[in-house]
């Protein structure tokens, strides 16, 4: 395995350095944020979320063993506690609000990270974020958490089986059904790719 | 013709071994309908990865972080900061616990294999407090979970 910084930096907080765990949120924080809200709709709540999962970590660093990938460790914690909070079954009857700042006027684009040189490519990319968020709220629990960790976290097949305690052909199956309903619910898009249907 | 949809996914993420990926292309070659479904499977994929990234947070995302983690320490010290003179608080009433349910289970009359076998599993809990509780480690419920469980991690290669 190669040396991994962030394991070092999570030794060092065992040791009682809390300089390095302020280094661990400030690298994987805003990562975080990103990954609870591919399971929660509200910029407040997710980062509500996120930072449960870093104090979580904070509680159980002494449990952290440097065997385990430092992403491993914390996306374990971070999928149990985002599925926690959807199982509690606020999410899915909810209609999607539109995109609109703290003040309730429109979101300013620029706050998005995505790439979107024009308002049409930024519509096209808020339509199409919709269209994958109403997709991931009907998959089974597992294979949204599997989907999100392949998709969007870019994580390998053994390192998914790692965060879900699970094995790598049920890995496997998991993120097939789940882009199988990804290919179904995008079917529309599909005919130009990339075109608003 | 075994058909390979469920290795489709797989193919497209580069996942499947080599020898299994040869054979889901060889397959590809001859089959219309596959290839048609690893077309779709491919082009969901690229389109997932078009998604936006969600909204960066809010300004002070850092600041609020360290604020809530603060009251957080206030409220509850962690394990470091505690006294000394604490750390028994669980230890005592585990072992209290795990002798109690020996002795109950010694006490009783063991006829049956189950109920030897009931009395062997009480033991190794109580040696495991008791073992844990010479580390100085017992000090929270996170704790006797981990306790509870310590044969299983043992057995784990």
């Amino acid at each position: 395995m190669a040396p991994d910084a962030d394991a070092a930096l999570m030794l060092a907080f065992q040791g009682g350095d809390e300089a390095a765990f302020r280094a661990l949120f400030e690298k994987h924080g805003r990562a975080m944020m990103a990954f609870c809200q591919r399971f929660v709709r509200e910029p407040a709540r997710a980062e509500e979320l996120a930072q449960d999962v870093f104090l979580k970590l904070y509680r159980s660093a002494d449990r952290y063993q440097p065997s385990a990938r430092f992403t491993t460790f914390l996306y374990r914690i971070a999928t149990n506690h985002c599925l926690n909070e959807v199982r509690r079954g606020e999410y899915r009857a909810r209609p999607e609000a539109d995109p609109v700042g703290e003040d309730g006027a429109p979101r300013d684009p620029d706050s998005y990270a995505g790439p979107a040189a024009t308002p049409e490519e930024a519509a096209h990319g808020t339509a199409l974020e919709r269209s994958v968020r109403s997709m991931l709220d009907g998959l089974p629990e597992k294979q949204r958490a599997a989907f999100v960790l392949a998709r969007f976290e870019g994580m390998a097949y053994e390192e998914i089986a790692l965060v879900l305690s699970t094995t790598v052909p049920s890995v496997k199956s998991l993120v097939h059904r789940a882009t199988v309903a990804a290919a179904s619910a995008l079917a529309p898009w599909s005919s130009g790719e990339g075109e608003a249907p | 013709m075994r058909h390979v949809q469920d290795d489709l996914t797989a193919l497209v993420d580069g996942a499947l071994p080599p020898e299994r990926q040869a054979e889901v292309e060889a397959h590809l070659a001859g089959c219309a309908g596959c290839r048609a479904e690893r077309d779709l499977v491919a082009s969901a994929v690229r389109m997932v990865a078009a998604v936006p990234a969600p909204a960066a947070p809010a300004p002070g995302f850092e600041q609020r972080f360290y604020a809530r983690l603060a009251r957080e320490k206030a409220a509850r010290p962690s394990r470091r900061e505690r006294l000394p003179g604490s750390r028994w608080r669980w230890a005592a009433p585990l072992a209290a616990l795990g002798a109690a349910a020996a002795v109950a289970v010694t006490v009783g009359v063991a006829e049956t294999r189950s109920d030897r076998l009931e009395m062997a599993r009480h033991l190794d809990l109580l040696e495991n407090y008791v073992v844990v509780a010479s580390l100085d480690t017992v000090e929270s419920a996170e704790d006797v979970e981990v306790v509870e469980h310590l044969n299983e991690l043992e057995a784990r290669p």
